[in-house]
């Protein structure tokens, strides 16, 4: 593996992506539009006086921040609550840039020219990974640090405090990278398959069906956020999927593979 | 296209071969697709500074075998040797060594002219200054320097085309396969093209040009391999015509003496294979006109004919080409007659 070509093919793919403002903006407007809806949440309620008649209902949610006033509370559970739609974002932004890498390169007919070089198909995709999941984690990254700062100015440095807690930081380290990754290899298996990026991106779109459940179950179940112990399980199996992903990948991505069916 | 007119530059080939080794050594290459046998018996050699021609219909395994030949995929059956390095053991240095035009351009549309080659000269291991120097260099060899800046998704087929061979030529390669190299350019830039590779051809390269162009491969060609599913034959372009037939002689006469009254004469040569005349000119059948034309001549005239021109009707590449491959084809030579 040599880094000197996986630079050049990162590189390259980023001069592609900056020169794309559509597929730009798709990286950054999901995670705004992400962030913006809890934290206008949070504002609303900061700037309305909470009905006690109501509390009783979302009494059970509160209950998770007992050091809290039931305002805070209830805007510490809004926050939270919502994280789990960070997950979209690593799930859905870098499969977008990994389908119009590679069916864009099938329809330019530019991957015999690349395979010609003394670079490895290895080295190309896994040049072709990072540079698609990069700006999807940055941009998580960057959303999350906004939303933790923003909402705490908004409300109280409390929700800072909530957002930017052990858990989520170790998922913002460690899970959004690995479904990065997975949402990469996923993109570009099948982007093999098929010959234009729409249908490549439907297909990978199931990719965020598991995602949304389990933000779904979170919000149903009353629970607020993550445990620990929840996110290093889903490490564990979004680390198996990268496994099982990558034998797949290899099976479909040797040289004579790409030249014969996508070249 | 200055580093035509002011000399090529490149650094004498970095031979790894026997001296008297042949650059490119492909010997009994097959290629199978599933049940589908894309080529079988590829045998032939290249050797240095020279430009091998590789004709063929669509179809025909041209491709497949300059795809097995640059190390970008692996034979089925029989070995390869590109500069000594043996094929599948070694493919990674061939390609290094190796420059390759592919049938479309390949180009990266969003990337500007310069960000293309820049981004081939980094994976061909050139860096900083060096790679800054053979990007304009290479820009400025196929004519590009004023669009250097431009991204290439704007660019005209010939442009593409223009950009597609300058990005072959950016590491100054040992090999270089050529697949239709003037397609899409204008008759100018085509010329420029072609003499572009005769003068790597000078500086020892070794250069196998895949083509539908016959005249082009008959010009720019050392040598050239007819190719259906294997080589059917492999020659220079003017024993190619030679050897599928005899050469027709045209001899023009005045004078008195009817050309006809010569046939009998002519029957009587040993060397003549046929003869006839159309519209009052003499066609005389021969096998080999250099040879056999002078005593042709010499004879005529001690029979009294008074010749104007002799001049070879020569079979044409095209015929040959066409012949080869199983399709019937217009021919430039005349209908040849029985001896009279």
């Amino acid at each position: 593996m040599r880094p000197g070509f996986i630079w050049a093919v990162i590189v390259k793919e980023a001069r592609d992506l900056l020169s794309n403002r559509l597929l730009l903006g798709a990286v950054v407007f999901p995670a705004l539009i992400f962030a913006a809806i809890p934290t206008g949440i949070v504002a609303f309620i900061e700037v309305n006086e909470l009905d006690p008649a109501q509390l009783g209902q979302i009494e059970q949610y509160l209950s998770q921040f007992p050091d809290l006033s039931p305002k805070l509370a209830a805007q510490g559970f809004i926050v939270l609550n919502f994280m789990a739609y960070f997950l979209l974002i690593p799930a859905m932004v870098p499969m977008a840039i990994a389908t119009q890498s590679v069916i864009g390169e099938k329809t330019a007919r530019s991957l015999e020219p690349q395979l010609a070089t003394p670079m490895e198909v290895s080295e190309l995709l896994i040049g072709k990974a990072i540079a698609s999941a990069t700006p999807a984690v940055l941009a998580t990254w960057g959303v999350f640090l906004l939303y933790g700062f923003i909402n705490g100015a908004i409300a109280d440095p409390a929700l800072t405090s909530l957002i930017f807690s052990d858990v989520w930081r170790v998922a913002m380290l460690s899970l959004v990278p690995l479904i990065c990754l997975l949402s990469v290899l996923l993109g570009i298996i099948v982007s093999s398959r098929v010959t234009d990026a729409r249908t490549a991106q439907q297909i990978g779109g199931f990719i965020v069906i598991p995602v949304i459940g389990v933000a779904v179950a979170g919000f149903f179940s009353g629970q607020a956020s993550f445990t620990m112990q929840q996110v290093m399980v889903g490490n564990l199996v979004v680390a198996l999927l990268i496994g099982v992903a990558l034998v797949m990948g290899n099976w479909i991505f040797d040289r004579e593979a790409i030249l014969t069916r996508l070249g | 296209m200055d580093l035509v007119a002011s000399g090529l530059g490149w650094a004498t080939c970095s031979t790894e071969h026997a001296a008297d080794d042949p650059m490119i050594s492909a010997v009994g290459l097959g290629k199978r697709f599933r049940s589908l046998t894309a080529v079988h018996d590829l045998s032939f050699d290249v050797g240095d500074g020279e430009i091998f021609g590789i004709l063929g219909p669509n179809g025909a395994g041209k491709t497949t075998s300059v795809r097995m030949l640059s190390g970008l995929i692996a034979p089925s059956e029989g070995t390869a040797r590109i500069n000594g390095m043996e094929l599948g053991a070694q493919s990674q240095a061939i390609r290094a060594i190796t420059g390759i035009l592919t049938e479309s351009p390949g180009l990266h549309d969003k990337l500007t002219a310069r960000h293309n080659l820049g981004y081939y000269g980094r994976l061909y291991g050139l860096r900083g200054a060096n790679l800054r120097r053979a990007v304009d260099r290479y820009l400025g060899v196929v004519g590009m320097s004023d669009a250097a800046d431009r991204r290439v998704g704007g660019f005209s087929k010939g442009m593409r085309q223009k950009i597609a061979i300058a990005r072959a030529l950016i590491h100054e390669p040992e090999v270089l396969y050529l697949d239709e190299p003037t397609s899409a350019l204008d008759p100018s830039a085509a010329k420029t093209i072609r003499d572009f590779v005769s003068t790597l051809r000078d500086a020892g390269r070794s250069i196998v040009v895949c083509t539908h162009n016959l005249d082009e491969a008959e010009r720019l060609c050392d040598r050239i391999g007819i190719m259906r599913g294997t080589l059917l034959e492999v020659d220079t372009p003017a024993r190619l015509r030679r050897r599928n037939g005899t050469a027709s002689v045209r001899v023009e006469l005045v004078g008195a003496r009817q050309p006809a009254s010569f046939l009998d004469l002519l029957g009587d040569l040993p060397f003549v294979e046929g003869a006839r005349v159309v519209d009052g000119t003499l066609f005389v059948e021969v096998t080999d006109p250099r040879g056999d034309n002078p005593e042709l001549v010499r004879a005529l005239v001690e029979a009294g004919a008074r010749i104007v021109a002799v001049r070879e009707e020569a079979v044409t590449l095209e015929q040959v080409y066409l012949d080869m491959v199983g399709e019937v084809g217009e021919r430039d030579a005349r209908p040849i007659g029985e001896v009279a």
